[in-house]
């Protein structure tokens, strides 16, 4: 684990940076690839893990997953690289384009490169579900669990966070509280995975 | 002084806003109606602006606005660049900070079965948080005036085909497997931008 360069990791998320478009899911969907598949510095079960860790705490949710998995694959500047890497090329391009955006924004051959990498965002989001809803063990529990979040952040105007505290406190309960010997769900989850990669 | 306000500002808008970067839009639009940097229409056109450049949004937009309140300084251009850098530096380190020790804390907690209860919760959580993000998005593309919270059949009266056609054919596309490999994503991003410039540009065709 401790081979990656601090370099790889900036490139890595450099490149995720600067060619992900369409705000923080579609980015998700190529970190997976990247970090999981290619660069296999996480399971997917530790990439759930980050990816709740990221949804849960302040911040922008892509930069959260940057220095969620640079801190550990490389610690404090791990942290530091991976989210240097998918910052700096906002920043740059922005800095760039912001003296004749407004003409560009207007241009029709811009115009026509978005409407198609819009769709191309979906694509890559709906991937991600995919692969994450392959991982979840499909017990009763957690497809009732599933729904209704996707039924309140889709038909309310509940905030998400309230959604997710209310999904760790219904696993606290089912887990601890009523069901003290039966086996942690998220553990056969991990062993389900690591079968699957053996 | 002009950039500290900004780095303030934008230090809170990092630290007070969870659940990722269209959480942070109506308290950056609060932001900068207070401060009087620009006015809720300009705010609208950075926001499809940012939203179509690389990168994610949030940071899009933050570095925008940093660089329309540095241009309005005395400094002009290099005030912008500076501005640009105070705003995303200042929305980025407050959850930087966090992250560190709450990934800290749960790599040493993540045997507790309560961390683990509460992560085995928040995991279908997630799940179904995406497929929520998957269809508000393929929606807002195919059906332009669907509006989940209230479906009728206005909803239902701008129909984008030549969208749902790309996405269908992009889709397949990317669940090709070549030897125990997909197609990598940014190779779909591009395969979308080349299909919407022969589409949209070339052919004219209605989105």
């Amino acid at each position: 684990m401790k081979s990656t360069s601090l370099w790889q990791l900036f490139w890595t998320f450099f490149k995720i940076g600067a060619f992900t478009f369409g705000g923080g899911w579609s980015l998700i969907a190529v970190m997976e690839e990247e970090v999981v598949v290619r660069r296999k510095w996480a399971t997917p079960d530790d990439m759930l893990e980050m990816l709740i860790i990221s949804e849960s705490t302040p911040g922008v949710i892509a930069v959260n997953m940057a220095t969620s998995i640079g801190y550990r694959q490389r610690g404090f500047w791990g942290a530091l690289v991976a989210t240097m890497g998918v910052v700096v090329p906002s920043f740059v391009i922005i800095s760039a384009l912001s003296f004749g955006l407004e003409a560009l924004a207007q241009n029709k051959w811009y115009q026509a490169v978005f409407y198609g990498i819009q769709v191309g965002a979906i694509v890559l989001i709906l991937n991600a579900f995919l692969k994450l809803f392959k991982q979840l063990e499909k017990n009763a529990s957690n497809l009732i669990v599933m729904v209704v979040a996707l039924s309140v952040s889709l038909f309310t105007n509940v905030n998400v966070v309230f959604v997710i505290i209310a999904g760790a406190v219904f696993g606290i309960l089912v887990n601890c509280v009523f069901n003290k010997n039966k086996r942690l769900p998220a553990e056969a989850v991990g062993e389900a995975t690591k079968k699957e990669d053996e | 002084m002009q950039f500290l306000l900004l780095f303030w500002e934008y230090f809170q808008i990092g630290l007070f806003t969870i659940g990722g970067g269209y959480a942070m839009l109506p308290m950056v639009q609060q932001v900068v109606e207070r401060n009087g940097w620009m006015t809720q229409a300009e705010l609208i056109g950075f926001v499809g602006i940012a939203e179509s450049t690389p990168g994610p949004f949030a940071v899009n937009l933050a570095t925008f606005v940093g660089m329309e309140v540095g241009k309005a300084t005395s400094m002009g251009v290099f005030g912008g660049i500076l501005g640009a850098f105070v705003a995303t530096f200042a929305v980025v380190l407050p959850s930087f900070v966090v992250i560190l020790i709450v990934t800290k804390l749960f790599i040493k907690f993540k045997e507790n079965k309560y961390v683990n209860g509460a992560m085995s919760g928040i995991k279908p959580v997630v799940v179904g948080l995406i497929l929520s993000a998957v269809l508000t998005i393929a929606f807002a593309v195919v059906f332009p005036k669907l509006q989940f919270d209230s479906i009728n059949a206005e909803g239902f009266s701008e129909f984008r085909y030549v969208s749902l056609i790309m996405f269908a054919v992009l889709f397949v596309i990317s669940r090709i497997k070549f030897g125990k490999k997909r197609i990598h994503p940014i190779l779909i991003v591009v395969l979308s931008a080349v299909m919407g410039v022969v589409a949209f540009g070339f052919f004219n065709l209605p989105r």
